[in-house]
């Protein structure tokens, strides 16, 4: 009797639940369709983008696009970078909301979400990418990505310590070039007023295991991404140039290295000039502007990563890309690919990309326009000299350059093992992958 | 039983399908996904115990599971002592009783993120800057090194979670009654005596709850780890939980992750039930 009267009780519950669910869904039922009402027949395009830092110039670029194209409906979700932009895009898709532009960071995404991308070789801007673009995006004689821009790195240097301290910036390409320079900086560090040659954040693997990596091994896979993507194994055959670049920055740095992160590197040290030189890319132009603005347009130069056979070279490469999903609507596609070719060439388009954005553009037709900062200009000069190392980490095993290469140099730092077997586990680890 | 009445049922009927909504049904499907090779978009075959199989024999697994339970004991330790040793203090009739009460509690307002941030700060720069002046190389790169970052989870944690645990403390001290205190007193038992003998059995069941809490929350920390330390260096001050969303979303294995998951929270389940009827067993009653 009290076990029916328990069953009872619960049937009664889930009754109740039910009503109340079926009411909410009725609610929101009425307010989406009545939406639509509004908005007549426009074609609505959801955009699901992750680069935070330039969410309000493109919002500003969708509505300008908006007003030329009534009939187009635009809406924007933005994202934080990184994992956050992956896992959020996941969850957009298992719950069935899936955006109808996304973006993707190279090969693996590509594999990942090969099903929902559609092919935009049709597209204007795929025919204006440069060369070499879009080889991490094309399968089978698809393309099925855009590049955003384009991005480089190297170590950001004060030119006014530069000066001051007598050294030539322009002579340094090789090794021993650099170790001098950095001696030299070590030996008058009082005079110029610095604390260190370097800032070298071991806290942040990217920085290790993305880019500094990527310099070494990326002649091991002929500057391809898609040869990394493919590679079983790593034999890290530039290792002792690697280990030697590490040692450097580390041992001329602001102490302790494994705790100091990218914001300490970029804003307290070197904007602020405690240091006089960083391994960063262009992408540091704004936050170091909003520090001094005056440094920022004067006083910062980039200089290659020494690596023999590549002096004078910086890597350069495409770090995101645009994609449209297949599996939308027809016109929705069309209107997708129709937006993205207009933002990267109709020229209103172009003007934003660069004065806007600050992009450095991956595409053709671009000669006229002015690239915003000091920094993307000297690596725009150094991509169209062809003075390029390839961009190849996006190709390695997913997690491969972080939580792999760079915990294992981390450990290097700290003392608890030997660069040969940082290599090994790093070798090990791509291996493991890639079975 | 007799009782529950239709109205009984339905005034519960909201929370059971929260609790199903939220958290049972997420539950039964992630079991499910702990058996397949799922990536987070589709679960293409059924792969029985591969993944814990596999989860047994990562040491990065393991050695996070081990930092966790050792930043466990030492937090349930020192986060009970210091909340009971604060809840005496504000419960004796001291002037500022009640402005220390705010004081004590306040931490706990603030956000795990922001917290770890301001006490990275003070880790770094404060203690660089102390270290600078006095000489004391021991509190240079306080997150720089394994040994000093537990330590500096270990003070955070406590730092923000003693004023609440104080605050059950304080609930329990002001419900013993004030006439076994005076009668004791009356028979010349020493302040140690009476702590011992009286307050300290009668605040058992505090013990028994915030047990509880602070070794399902040492367990379960997360934003205080992602915003100190971020696992560093070399992921070595990495805990479970970071670990699990680590696998998952950088590494990209979700079922892998998955798995990890049901392991954790049977690890968790297990030690917390235990450790509620063991302190339930010593209770006394009033």
């Amino acid at each position: 009797m009290k076990r029916n009267k328990f069953y009872s009780g619960i049937a009664t519950a889930l009754l109740a639940s039910t009503v109340a669910l079926s009411g909410c869904s009725f609610g929101s039922d009425d307010s989406s369709s009545s939406d639509d009402n509004a908005s007549g027949d426009a074609v609505t395009v959801d955009v699901f983008q992750f680069k935070v830092e330039f969410k309000d110039q493109f919002e500003e670029l969708v509505s300008m696009y908006e007003e030329e194209n009534p009939d187009v409906n635009i809406n924007v979700k933005t994202v934080g970078g990184g994992n956050d932009y992956g896992a959020s895009l996941k969850t957009s898709f298992s719950s069935g909301e899936e955006p109808d532009i996304f973006n993707v960071g190279g090969p693996t995404d590509v594999d990942e979400y090969e099903k929902y991308l559609a092919d935009l070789s049709d597209t204007d801007a795929a025919n204006a990418a440069l060369e070499g673009t879009l080889s991490g995006v094309s399968r089978n004689d698809q393309v099925l990505g855009l590049p955003f821009n384009q991005e480089g790195y190297g170590l950001l240097y004060n030119k006014k310590v530069f000066e001051e301290a007598g050294i030539n910036a322009e002579e340094i390409t090789t090794f021993e070039a650099l170790e001098e320079a950095v001696q030299t900086l070590e030996d008058q560090k009082g005079e110029l007023g610095i604390d260190a040659p370097f800032a070298f954040p071991a806290k942040e693997k990217w920085v290790i295991g993305n880019h500094l990596a990527n310099a070494y091994i990326a002649d091991e896979f002929n500057n391809d991404i898609m040869e990394a993507y493919e590679a079983d194994t790593i034999e890290f055959q530039m290792g002792d140039q690697m280990k030697r670049f590490v040692d450097l920055q580390n041992e001329y740095s602001v102490q302790p290295t494994l705790s100091l992160d990218y914001s300490q590197q970029v804003e307290e040290n070197f904007s602020l000039g405690k240091v006089a030189m960083i391994q960063q890319g262009n992408w540091v132009y704004n936050t170091v502007e909003s520090m001094d603005p005056e440094f920022a347009e004067n006083n910062v130069g980039i200089l290659p990563i020494p690596v023999e056979g590549y002096e004078g070279s910086i890597p350069v490469g495409v770090p995101n890309y645009w994609v449209v999903n297949k599996e939308s609507e027809e016109e929705v596609v069309q209107a997708s690919k129709d937006f993205l070719d207009w933002m990267y060439t109709s020229e209103k388009g172009k003007q934003f990309v660069t004065e806007e954005f600050k992009f450095i553009p991956a595409y053709e037709g671009y000669e006229d326009q002015e690239i915003a900062d000091p920094i993307s200009q000297e690596i725009y000069e150094y991509a169209n000299e062809g003075n390029t190392l390839g961009w190849v980490f996006l190709g390695a095993p997913t997690g491969w350059t972080e939580d792999a290469f760079g915990v294992a140099v981390q450990e290097y730092l700290a003392g608890d093992i030997s660069w040969e077997e940082v290599e090994q586990r790093a070798t090990k680890a791509w291996e493991d992958a890639r079975q | 039983m007799q009782n529950r009445s239709l109205s009984f049922w339905l005034f519960l009927t909201p929370v059971i399908m929260g609790l199903g909504i939220v958290v049972v049904i997420p539950f039964l499907y992630g079991l499910f996904y702990s058996f397949t090779d799922w990536n987070g978009i589709t679960a293409n075959a059924f792969i029985g115990f591969e993944n814990y199989i596999k989860l047994f024999q990562e040491s990065e697994f393991m050695d996070s599971i081990w930092f966790t339970v050792k930043f466990a004991v030492v937090t349930v330790i020192l986060l009970n002592i210091m909340g009971l040793g604060l809840a005496l203090l504000v419960t004796r009739n001291i002037k500022s009783g009640n402005l220390l009460r705010t004081v004590f509690f306040m931490p706990n307002l603030i956000g795990g993120l922001i917290l770890g941030f301001i006490w990275q700060f003070i880790f770094i720069s404060v203690f660089g800057d102390i270290a600078g002046l006095t000489g004391i190389e021991g509190l240079n790169g306080w997150l720089s090194t394994t040994n000093t970052g537990f330590w500096g989870l270990v003070i955070l944690t406590a730092w923000q979670m003693a004023g609440y645990i104080m605050i059950i403390y304080i609930a329990y001290l002001e419900n013993i009654p004030k006439e076994l205190i005076e009668a004791a007193k009356i028979d010349g038992a020493s302040s140690f005596q009476r702590f011992k003998n009286i307050t300290f059995p009668l605040v058992a069941p505090a013990f028994t709850v915030s047990m509880f809490l602070t070794l399902s929350m040492a367990f379960k920390i997360y934003d205080q780890n992602l915003s100190l330390t971020n696992g560093g260096p070399f992921n070595s001050t990495q805990m479970v939980a970071m670990e699990i969303v680590r696998t998952a979303f950088s590494d990209n294995q979700m079922a892998y992750a998955q798995a990890k998951a049901v392991i954790f929270f049977l690890i968790v389940a297990v030690i917390a039930l235990t450790q509620v009827y063991y302190n339930k067993k010593r209770e006394v009653e009033m």
